[in-house]
């Protein structure tokens, strides 16, 4: 029965991310209750501050934005076998450079400024994925290690930073603002203010165009891994190094590529985050947004397309996790716990699987 | 300057700052020596450090809190287990979900028990095991109090983590246990075939690391900082991974290579108070573990090989 098949497919793309999610929130929910909360009341409120108006839903994408990018960069390495755990170390090399180099660009006009911090925040994340890349490839130094390291590093590096040779005068260590031509527009200001007025779902808050980038960026990232050849080269080494290179691939090269490909996919996470939302960098900036993008990677099982969906799912948790806090007195940590339950709900999809083969053989006995 | 830094207080130290990562990196080894990648140390220290100072805020009993450190570990391990062993997912994945799920919980938990993030009040901590004063006057009165700085000046766990590292070693080399871990990771089918259970083995060897990660938790809070702080085991998991590669996948190695790890933290500490005198910023000395952990793994040793089987589920034919 071909149709039953396709059918259980789809059902296992889909319906197993869902599941997943769902039973997270689920669990969550039960150990909301068991803390002495009332988990009507925090979902209520957590749902009111992720899409409860105009600038709740407008809080969901701002908070979504970086978290697709970073969700990309992980999916990217995991689809050639590589887990890119320190993801959020060049996440934050991309921010730096912004906004480094946008305070040092201060007063060129946009068109120069934005394709400028675009083009080298990410080229500093793959810098900064660069040295666990090569160690990887030539003498295959666990890549989960010496990324995780690299990530420390960095924190202490932007903490130096804007403690010092690049702080702003006063008392807080963060850097000088970004002028508004190195900024990345809020939507609401795309349009008048008459217009906004009269279309209140243009009140997009501190949503920004950072967004319509991180959509296109997966898109491109779908449309690399489907049609090029790197794409396929990629996904080649992913799926089995030995027969990878048996037909011709390096895999080391591959690897390579791969592991910077990501990289620079976070650093645009940062330098996007830093352009659209900070307009600055100061101590821990990047606030866990790239390990959140592991379990948007694992939730969407790294396909680009579905990693939008995962982000806007986890962005809404985060935007409304303060109204949560604020309203049922829900600690917002309950977020970190619900993520990891998704990973733990995705990843043990071996139980769904082993259920259906199970019931096809038994179908299979049953006949006989 | 050098007399100020070379000090019995700073190999003592290094003793002491070894000794967390000596602990997962010897669970680390008996995981991955059984087949099973166990990158949630990191997670399993941070839940044992913060049940183990919770009793002792509760109980005043730092004796009572290192126990239940160890049963917070073994409990997270079980997780672990049942997902690589049962289930059999992705040993990495499953790993990094319970780093997430453990700050999680502590940062819930603190805020649930304690009313604030952050850190703890402070505990009252395990003191010393010997306290022996001065004795002898010169060259005899400078080696005592070298022995006394260096060796005589821990705290339990600090011992019972080289006791644990000689013992495991030599377990794992001279006993049924010990050759059946060692072909679990290298040759499940062949363990199989022997007719021993390959799931029950590997359970037990998680378990056990699970057990000295809670360990290493209770070494960082009860022992050493007095409180427990969110997500103040800041990487070590995975340094004590590193150290597990750099001592190739054997407890003794793996606690000699945490003594390295554990001095070049002395040191930079040590180092601080001198900033004024090199000039480097502060964070470059906080840096100085991650940097010599890369430094290391990228093969001043040359190429290490694991267990042929690890990260591999296994599948009973």
């Amino acid at each position: 029965m071909p149709d039953q098949r396709a059918w259980m497919e789809i059902l296992q793309k889909v319906g197993t991310p869902l599941i997943s999610a769902l039973l997270a929130i689920g669990v969550g929910s039960i150990i909301i209750w068991v803390s002495g909360y009332d988990p009507a009341l925090a979902f209520s409120a957590l749902f009111k501050g992720a899409l409860g108006g105009p600038r709740q839903i407008g809080e969901t994408i701002l908070r979504s934005t970086p978290l697709i990018l970073a969700g990309l960069a992980v999916g990217y390495g995991f689809r050639a076998g590589l887990f890119n755990i320190g993801a959020e170390g060049q996440l934050m090399m991309g921010g730096l450079v912004a906004a480094w180099l946008g305070v040092l660009m201060a007063g060129l006009p946009s068109i120069v400024v934005i394709p400028v911090l675009l083009v080298m925040g990410p080229l500093a994340g793959a810098a900064w994925a660069f040295v666990p890349a090569i160690l990887k490839a030539r003498i295959g130094a666990h890549e989960v290690i010496t990324t995780m390291m690299f990530s420390h590093i960095a924190r202490y590096i932007v903490s130096w930073l804007t403690a010092g040779p690049i702080k702003a005068p006063g008392q807080i260590p963060q850097t000088v603002s970004l002028t508004e031509p190195a900024q990345l527009s809020r939507i609401q200001s795309l349009f008048s203010p008459d217009v906004v007025e009269a279309l209140p779902f243009l009140g997009l808050g501190r949503a920004h165009t950072g967004i319509f980038l991180a959509i296109v960026a997966a898109v491109g990232v779908w449309l690399v891994l489907r049609y090029t050849t790197l794409g396929y080269e990629n996904r080649a080494v992913g799926l089995s190094p030995w027969a990878a290179q048996t037909a011709g691939i390096s895999v080391q090269w591959t690897t390579v590529k791969a592991l910077c490909i990501s990289g620079a996919l976070a650093g645009l996470a940062g330098a996007v985050e830093v352009m659209g939302l900070h307009h600055r960098i100061f101590d821990q900036f990047s606030a866990g947004v790239g390990f959140t993008g592991i379990a948007v990677a694992l939730l969407a099982k790294n396909h680009p397309i579905g990693i939008i969906a995962a982000a806007l799912l986890f962005g809404a948790l985060s935007a409304g996790s303060g109204t949560m806090q604020l309203e049922a007195g829900v600690s917002q940590k309950i977020i970190l716990i619900i993520q990891a339950l998704v990973i733990f709900f995705v990843a043990a999809e071996g139980i769904v699987t082993w259920l259906i083969r199970k019931r096809q053989k038994e179908a299979v006995s049953g006949a006989n | 300057m050098l007399t100020d830094v070379i000090t019995p207080d700073l190999f003592a130290a290094a003793l002491r700052m070894a000794t967390p990562l000596a602990l997962a990196a010897i669970g680390g080894t008996i995981c991955e020596r059984s087949g099973i990648v166990n990158i949630a140390l990191e997670g399993t220290m941070l839940v044992g450090a913060f049940f183990g100072t919770a009793v002792v805020l509760v109980t005043g009993s730092p004796w009572l809190g290192v126990l239940v450190a160890v049963l917070a570990g073994v409990a997270v391990s079980a997780i672990h287990a049942t997902a690589s062993v049962n289930l059999r997912t992705d040993q990495v994945v499953s790993g990094t979900a319970i780093n997430l799920l453990a700050l999680g919980v502590t940062g819930f938990l603190m805020e649930l028990w304690y009313g604030h993030p952050g850190t703890t009040q402070p505990i009252k901590t395990l003191q010393p095991v010997f306290s022996f004063g001065a004795m002898g006057e010169g060259f005899l009165g400078e080696v005592w109090r070298w022995i006394n700085g260096v060796f005589l000046s821990h705290t339990p766990i600090v011992y019972a983590a080289i006791i644990i590292a000689l013992a495991t070693h030599w377990a794992m080399y001279h006993t049924r246990w010990g050759l059946r871990l060692r072909a679990l990771g290298e040759h499940p089918r062949a363990v199989d075939t022997a007719g021993v259970s390959v799931a029950r083995g590997r359970w037990v060897a998680v378990l056990m690391s699970g057990a000295l990660a809670g360990l290493a938790g209770a070494n960082l809070s009860i022992e050493q900082v007095g409180v427990f702080q969110e997500g103040f085991t800041n990487g070590r998991g995975f340094i004590a991974l590193a150290a597990n590669i750099f001592g190739r996948w054997t407890p003794i190695g793996s606690y000699l290579a945490s003594l390295l790890f554990g001095f070049a933290d002395a040191l930079q500490i040590k180092l601080q108070p001198f900033r004024d005198v090199i000039d480097v910023p502060p964070e470059f000395f906080l840096m100085v573990p991650y940097v010599v952990t890369v430094v290391v793994l990228a093969g001043v040793i040359g190429r290490a090989v694991g267990p042929a089987a690890v990260g591999e589920p296994y599948k009973k034919e």
